[in-house]
């Protein structure tokens, strides 16, 4: 794809204002940074709004201002399907983990995993696996602050990736989690107004009746869109396992990636945790469904004109189709908010990262040290990290969703599994998560070497016990639905099979939901255990089912 | 436990399985629904003709039938599902354990 030809001064300049405005906040925020707690959980004093708006930032990453339209032009309706997947896991999120994991008081999930089965060999592997999904979540990230520069400037995509990742290495490391809030939520209304505003734009070129409300507006375009690409609105007959695997990669990917979680740590209290994510999923929705907008729009625009963008451009579509509909201002406008978009969630991955290195991995080797110490190495580190994450992003995925839906699946079955389990049922012991989540993320982890980062066809990646299954459009997805199914299995029979944990971990799961006294068989039953074995057996089985019946 | 409290527990189980059951299916499964019963409700099946011509072979589609502002019905009820309602059980959720809450610190 070629660079957009000249170089983008308004566009350019929009940007430098966002990427200023942020670093400001950080330095304004600093000054209530004053301990460790400060910095990583913001003093647990965050309102519901306002997290509820910077998670809203927090999902919202570069990926859907560009990812999500190239999904749609790749997959059609599959594309829907994950996104309409995406925004409800919100709410799973929240009725199997939000408001507990904030009475729980940990600072990170890592933390919680290793203080709830008590266990510091847990706490590492979790640092482990946090490190896996935050760098490839990041990795597409940071490609699409290169795109943006790409496109505009002309630039090689190394500088986007190396000065986006500088600015906002150096907001994270001034400002910790109170600059971060604040920037998100500025972030988050910016990225809003840039988003809906220039899409309406888009959809009244287009002639769309109700173009002044994106989410709905295009819905007059359809039967004009059938008869331009008569077969866009049907949904693709592909293996119904597929949206299973969408469904567990979302709702215990969303609960499994740290930097999500984190946020709830920061609320003032677990009613703040609940109506937060209430407000985050509506104005996710409310994205969202714009985003689908401007890929229809896109799909609509090249059939309509008869106008062929090669496949490997499909990222940039949402800048072309601006550049062509809108004037020069609207463009400008949704560049910053795509640098806005990326901003954010690049900022919450470092900060996580930072709070692993140094609160789970380093305190736990050396627990001597002061925290005043702690918070200066927190410095460095989230600096340090910064700097290698922009080295590892040098080497990008070639579409930047698909490096975003492997890390949901990774963190589904490495950390979503143990956590959903260590609040819903008591006897799930160190054993047990230690079993689920080291095999379930491997299983992850092995899908993405052979597939997504050696690039290998899936129905012929060496071990082949599922791979015969892996066929079909975007059939790699379903490794997640095993990875899952196998995490939930291994937790629950080893559990079982092994000793319960002491009853000081137990109390934790009654503290956690709120009661003020403990009561043995609250959490306890063997119904849920009976039900995730039997559901999992069966998502498991029905991949190996009706292989003659679905495209290969 | 006393009666009370077996009262709550049970209310916040059931209450949070219910809606973790009706936001799974209407965000996570409700695609698969369509996708699988939509031959079955709207009886249009493409022909071979049809699959070659828009996605070559290796891809199989199925017909909408009936539309809502415009939107095929399987599609305007996903992304309605998917944020409206699910926002509306969130609420409804969050409603219910506030008041739960106020019980268990009574």
């Amino acid at each position: 794809m070629e660079p957009r030809g000249e170089i983008f001064v308004l566009g350019l300049v929009l940007s430098i204002i966002v990427l200023l405005i942020s670093v400001f906040i950080s330095i304004w925020a600093r000054r209530f940074t004053r301990n460790l707690g400060d910095y990583y959980v913001a003093g647990r004093s965050i309102g519901a709004l306002n997290n509820g708006l910077a998670m809203v930032s927090l999902a919202l990453s570069l990926t859907t201002f560009i990812g999500l339209t190239a999904l749609i032009l790749k997959g059609v309706y599959i594309a829907i399907a994950l996104y309409a997947s995406f925004t409800a896991a919100f709410i799973g999120l929240m009725l199997l983990a939000a408001p507990y994991l904030r009475r729980h008081k940990s600072f990170t999930t890592m933390a919680f995993i290793s203080e709830r089965y008590g266990s510091k060999t847990l706490r590492f592997i979790s640092v482990f696996i946090m490190l896996i999904v935050s760098v490839l979540y990041l990795g597409g990230n940071l490609k699409g602050v290169g795109i943006i520069f790409y496109y505009l400037l002309g630039v090689p995509e190394i500088v986007g990736i190396v000065v986006g990742g500088l600015v906002v290495t150096l907001y994270v490391t001034l400002g910790g989690m109170y600059g971060v809030t604040y920037n998100q939520t500025f972030q988050t209304i910016v990225l809003i107004f840039c988003l809906m505003f220039p899409v309406a734009v888009v959809l009244k070129a287009l002639g769309a009746a109700g173009w002044f409300f994106p989410p709905l507006g295009y819905g007059n375009l359809v039967p004009l869109m059938n008869e331009a690409v008569p077969h866009f609105f049907w949904p693709m007959l592909v293996h119904p396992i597929v949206y299973i695997a969408i469904f567990l990669g979302s709702f215990f990917g969303i609960i499994g990636l740290p930097h999500f979680v984190m946020r709830y740590f920061t609320v003032r209290d677990a009613r703040e945790a609940r109506w937060s994510t209430v407000i985050c999923v509506f104005l996710v929705g409310l994205v969202n469904t714009t985003v689908y907008a401007t890929g229809f729009a896109a799909m609509y625009y090249m059939r309509t004109q008869g106008i062929d963008i090669p496949e490997a451009a499909y990222d940039y579509m949402v800048f072309i189709l601006l550049d062509a509909l809108s004037g020069q201002g609207w463009l400008a406008i949704a560049v910053a908010g795509s640098v806005a978009a990326a901003l954010s969630t690049i900022a919450g991955l470092l900060l996580i990262m930072g709070a692993g290195l140094i609160h789970d991995l380093y305190s736990e080797l050396k627990p001597e040290v002061d925290d005043e110490k702690k918070l200066k190495l927190s410095y460095a580190a989230m600096f340090v990290v910064g700097v290698l994450v922009i080295l590892f992003s040098l080497n990008p995925p070639k579409f930047i969703l698909e490096a975003i839906m492997w890390s949901f699946g990774i963190a589904a079955a490495g950390l979503g599994v143990p956590i959903v389990l260590g609040i819903w049922w008591k006897r799930t012991n160190k054993y047990g998560v230690g079993a689920g989540m080291v095999v379930g993320a491997l299983i992850g982890l092995y899908g993405w070497i052979m597939v997504g980062y050696l690039g290998m066809d899936p129905v012929t990646i060496p071990f082949p016990i599922f791979a015969k299954y892996f066929y079909g459009p975007l059939g790699w997805i379903k490794i997640t639905a095993v990875a899952v199914p196998v995490s939930f299995i291994l937790t629950v029979v080893v559990s079982w099979l092994t000793p319960p944990p002491p009853l000081e971990l137990q109390k934790q799961v009654d503290v956690m939901h709120g009661w003020q006294d403990y009561d043995q068989k609250r959490y306890n039953g063997k119904g849920l255990p009976i039900t995730v074995i039997v559901l999992s057996v069966l998502i498991m089985w029905f991949m190996t089912t009706l292989y003659d019946v679905f495209p290969k | 436990m006393s009666d009370e409290s077996r009262k709550s527990y049970k209310l916040e189980v059931w209450v949070t399985a219910i809606c973790f059951i009706i936001v799974a299916i209407t965000g996570g499964f409700f695609s698969s629904f369509v996708v699988i019963l939509n031959e079955r409700f709207f009886d249009k099946v493409p022909t071979p003709e049809q699959l070659v011509q828009h996605y070559g072979e290796s891809m199989f589609v199925a017909k909408e039938g009936l539309t809502v502002l415009g939107f095929p019905l399987h599609y305007f009820l996903l992304i309605m599902l998917s944020w409206i309602g699910v926002t509306i059980v969130g609420a409804i959720w969050c409603i219910v354990m506030d008041r739960l809450e106020e019980k268990q610190r009574a």
